[in-house]
């Protein structure tokens, strides 16, 4: 229990300075912010008022408790473009990219996980070898031209599914799965060629290990060993890796975004970030920060479920 | 004095009058129905239009957004008094009627009786009152086309009076040419709610919006124009043309205007859907900063205009999806002025260099990778003046400081376009008049803003006409801009749609427009 309870001060230490790099990012932008985002539809009246309501006429630490004390009540002000409050656009948004990057995991691991344990287990044979082009091929292209590759042939030439557009899971779950696939299979893909890789030099250096040896020549069953023994400890390495590409993913993947039309955080940062619209910014990057954070902080949980050493060692 | 706000591409995209929209052309056999298929009533099959548009307006009131995303659905929400068609010449829309006093100081509007809001309240003249006076007195982006405009009155429930401190023949261009001017509901405006649920006039009303998404607009059975036979049309943002045109193929969507010019050509081709390439009333130039010598000197910037080879140009950013011209108007326009002085002539080019005294000239050319077609021609540019000795130095910045370094003058030459022009006024007065708002290339030549200063005012449309021929002329012979193109709008749809018209001044209407399936 301690344990938990220093694993979640720290992200909690760790998500203050977040709120620190957040309020900073609009006093280090060159330049008056609310200037740049009206742009040519300058008016002095609107400007006073905008500055007022975003409260930069007032002293920078004064400006930032009544920021962290907003944001801890949800408040993350409003848009500067359309002045609708920043978190109901941000929820507006969550659902779609959180679906995605579940998606995009389920993928990815149901790609990674045979093919790393399978590589392992033929390690230097021909299989060995194709699996570990076929990842390095899956890490090196490009997201947006394996995107574009599979629209051509799913949607233009076989014509199964719809290139576009975003369904709710909780609307139409059938729906939501047809438009989910190719967005999740471009995600999975890359995640997956990078998680198999890892996967692949875990279980191999498990295997190497006296315990497995030991195992082995007590006579257990083959799958026995391979499922107690190697895939539970090659699992530690392996969790990092699948956290970090879970927590990228629900950041928002711009490209995949893009290119299918999801309506998701990353396409929400990218017109923010066009637009000047500053107040999007910052509370996207504060969501984004704590649900890496999240993320990192149940992996490391497992961690601790995986391997009990690890809790007497912190 | 009401400032005329910059309009710079992109920001406030919108409409042209001139006569003639040029199709250039559309699939083979296909034939472009004009008139819709029949007049306005429910008793039609109905449907949704889903279009998708390459980005999300990023707000929903029209007097407020710059954003071309956001005009393309209000185009469809709202109303002006008058409005284009797709000829570009005015018409009653809001108003069935309007007469000029003697003076030609004094325009009275009669309204329709038959409006409603969305919201099911009468319209009436106080609503067009509130709207230019709102436009007028909080200066919004369009207050510029009310300059002239002394005041605006209600006389009864039906009138609209409109005076003007001197004779102002694009007066109906002003108040009808886009959906910035559109007519707005008081109380939605004051609620605030006009930035994500407007309230308007027009044949279709706002009924979900779905951030990041779509945005869902049903038919306004009571429009004054009958009934629009879709139920409804669906706006959706897809960014990736490729990805839009993958949705229009598989039949996800119906309409797109997301067309990569390099693609046309292959779609012009292709019998499965309809294409319409349209001319544009946009223009792009370069502009040199007279401020700063040699650029003072008439004949660096005329040397500037023979170097540069407007057809590779034009090639190179628009794959021949624009119009190569030496002045700001298009040929499909009344107001053309035919202008042919510049065609390529290095030797040209050399000779005024040298009678200007000027070698070992380099230039800082001003660019913006908001908008692409400014990089790339840039990098034409440079090859081209290299030809006659001239270097260039290619600075690209975002267009924030673009707009920046423009207004402080620390710039040679710049690179961009101007959209949504209507009146010749449009296209010359602001850019070109030693007082204009946006002549930041530092331009001054009494004879032009005498002529400048006579067309504002001049109403016989003969008269008008060659008083702009010779502007045009004038101001081209200065170089003061060295116009490069005008571009052309490209939109696609399925056959399934039946009587949309891909119009010059990038208005997207669905009003009369049903789906055959």
């Amino acid at each position: 229990m301690a344990f938990v309870l220093r694993r979640v001060g720290h992200s909690l230490v760790v998500l203050l300075g977040v709120t620190v790099v957040v309020f900073a990012l609009v006093h280090l932008v060159p330049g008056d912010p609310v200037r740049i985002a009206m742009g040519t539809r300058y008016d002095p009246d609107v400007y006073a008022a905008l500055r007022e309501a975003s409260g930069l006429d007032r002293p920078l630490l004064e400006q930032y408790v009544a920021y962290l004390g907003s944001a801890l009540t949800g408040d993350l002000g409003v848009s500067f473009r359309s002045g609708e409050p920043v978190t109901t656009i941000l929820l507006s948004r969550l659902p779609a990219t959180v679906s995605l990057a579940v998606a995009g995991l389920v993928v990815a691991l149901v790609v990674a996980f045979p093919l790393g344990v399978y590589s392992a287990l033929h390690h230097g044979k021909a299989s060995d070898v194709i699996v570990r082009i076929v990842s390095q091929v899956g890490v090196s292209v490009p997201d947006f031209w394996m995107a574009m590759l599979l629209i051509l042939l799913f949607s233009s030439t076989l014509g199964w599914l719809p290139p576009s557009g975003y369904v709710p899971l909780t609307e139409d779950p059938v729906e939501w799965a047809r438009r989910v696939a190719m967005p999740a299979v471009t995600l999975g893909l890359v995640a997956g060629s990078i998680m198999t890789r890892y996967i692949r030099s875990s279980v191999l250096e498990v295997l190497g290990a006296d315990h497995v040896r030991t195992a082995e020549s007590k006579g257990l069953r083959e799958r026995v060993v391979l499922g107690r023994h190697v895939v539970r400890n090659a699992l530690v390495p392996v969790l990092t890796i699948v956290g970090v590409q879970l927590a990228t993913m629900l950041g928002g993947v711009i490209v995949v975004e893009v290119v299918f039309a999801w309506p998701g955080l990353g396409r929400l940062v990218l017109d923010a970030v066009a637009a000047r619209d500053y107040p999007v910014v910052q509370g996207a990057v504060l969501l984004v920060a704590a649900m890496f954070l999240l993320v990192n902080l149940v992996v490391d949980l497992l961690y601790a479920r995986v391997d009990p050493r690890i809790k007497v060692s912190r | 004095m009401t400032t005329r706000t910059t309009r710079r591409a992109g920001l406030a995209v919108v409409a042209t009058v001139a006569t003639a929209a040029l199709f250039a052309a559309c699939s083979p056999g296909e034939g472009v129905d004009v008139d819709g298929s029949g007049e306005g009533g429910s008793g039609d099959a109905g449907g949704i239009l889903v279009a998708a548009i390459a980005g999300e307006p990023d707000q929903l009131d029209p007097q407020s957004t710059s954003s071309y995303f956001s005009f393309q659905v209000l185009e469809n929400v709202f109303d002006t008094l008058v409005a284009p068609d797709e000829n570009l010449v005015m018409q009653p829309a809001l108003a069935e009627s309007w007469e000029i006093s003697d003076d030609q100081l004094t325009w009275t509007f009669t309204l329709r009786d038959d409006v409603t809001w969305h919201d099911g309240t009468a319209f009436d003249a106080d609503d067009v009152v509130y709207s230019y006076r709102r436009i007028m007195d909080e200066e919004l982006a369009s207050s510029w086309r009310f300059a002239a405009v002394e005041d605006v009155s209600a006389t009864d429930e039906r009138t609209v009076v409109i005076t003007v401190t001197n004779p102002s023949p694009n007066l109906l261009a002003s108040i009808g040419g886009y959906k910035g001017v559109a007519i707005v509901q008081q109380e939605n405006v004051e609620s605030g709610e006009i930035t994500t649920q407007p309230v308007g006039t027009g044949p279709f009303e706002l009924s979900a919006y779905s951030s990041g998404e779509r945005i869902e607009l049903v038919a306004h059975e009571e429009h004054w124009g009958g009934a629009p036979h879709l139920d409804g049309v669906t706006f959706q943002f897809i960014p990736e043309p490729t990805t839009a045109l993958a949705a229009l193929a598989a039949g996800e969507i119906d309409w797109t205007d997301s067309v990569p010019p390099q693609q046309v050509g292959s779609l012009m081709e292709d019998s499965s859907i309809d294409i319409a390439q349209v001319g544009s009333n946009d223009y792009w130039y370069l502009a040199t900063n007279q401020a700063n010598p040699p650029f003072d000197d008439v004949r660096v910037r005329q040397a500037i205009a023979y170097a540069i080879d407007r057809d590779a140009i034009t090639e190179a950013t628009m794959y021949g999806n624009a119009t190569v011209n030496q002045t700001a108007i298009p040929v499909s326009s009344a107001w053309y002025t035919e202008y042919d002085t510049y065609s390529l002539d290095t030797a040209r080019a050399s000779d005024l260099l040298d009678e200007a005294g000027v070698d070992d000239l380099t230039i800082d050319l001003m660019v913006t990778a908001d908008y692409p077609e400014t990089v790339t021609a840039a990098q034409v540019i440079e090859s081209q003046l290299a030809e006659v000795g001239i270097a260039v130095e290619i600075r690209s910045l975002d267009f924030g400081t673009w707009l920046d370094e423009q207004g402080q003058g620390n710039w040679d030459m710049l690179m961009l376009g101007w959209l949504g022009n209507i009146d010749p006024d449009d296209f010359y007065y602001g850019q070109h008049h030693t007082d204009g708002p946006n002549n930041y290339q530092g331009y001054s030549n009494p004879e032009v803003d005498d002529l400048l200063d006579a067309g504002r005012t001049e109403t016989d449309e003969q008269a008008r006409q060659e008083i702009y021929a010779e502007a045009a002329t004038q101001i081209a012979d200065d170089a003061s801009y060295i116009y490069l193109y005008n571009p052309a709008v490209v939109q696609t749809w399925s056959p399934d749609v039946v009587g949309y018209v891909a119009r010059g001044d990038r208005a997207i209407r669905f009003a009369d427009v049903s789906l055959d399936r």
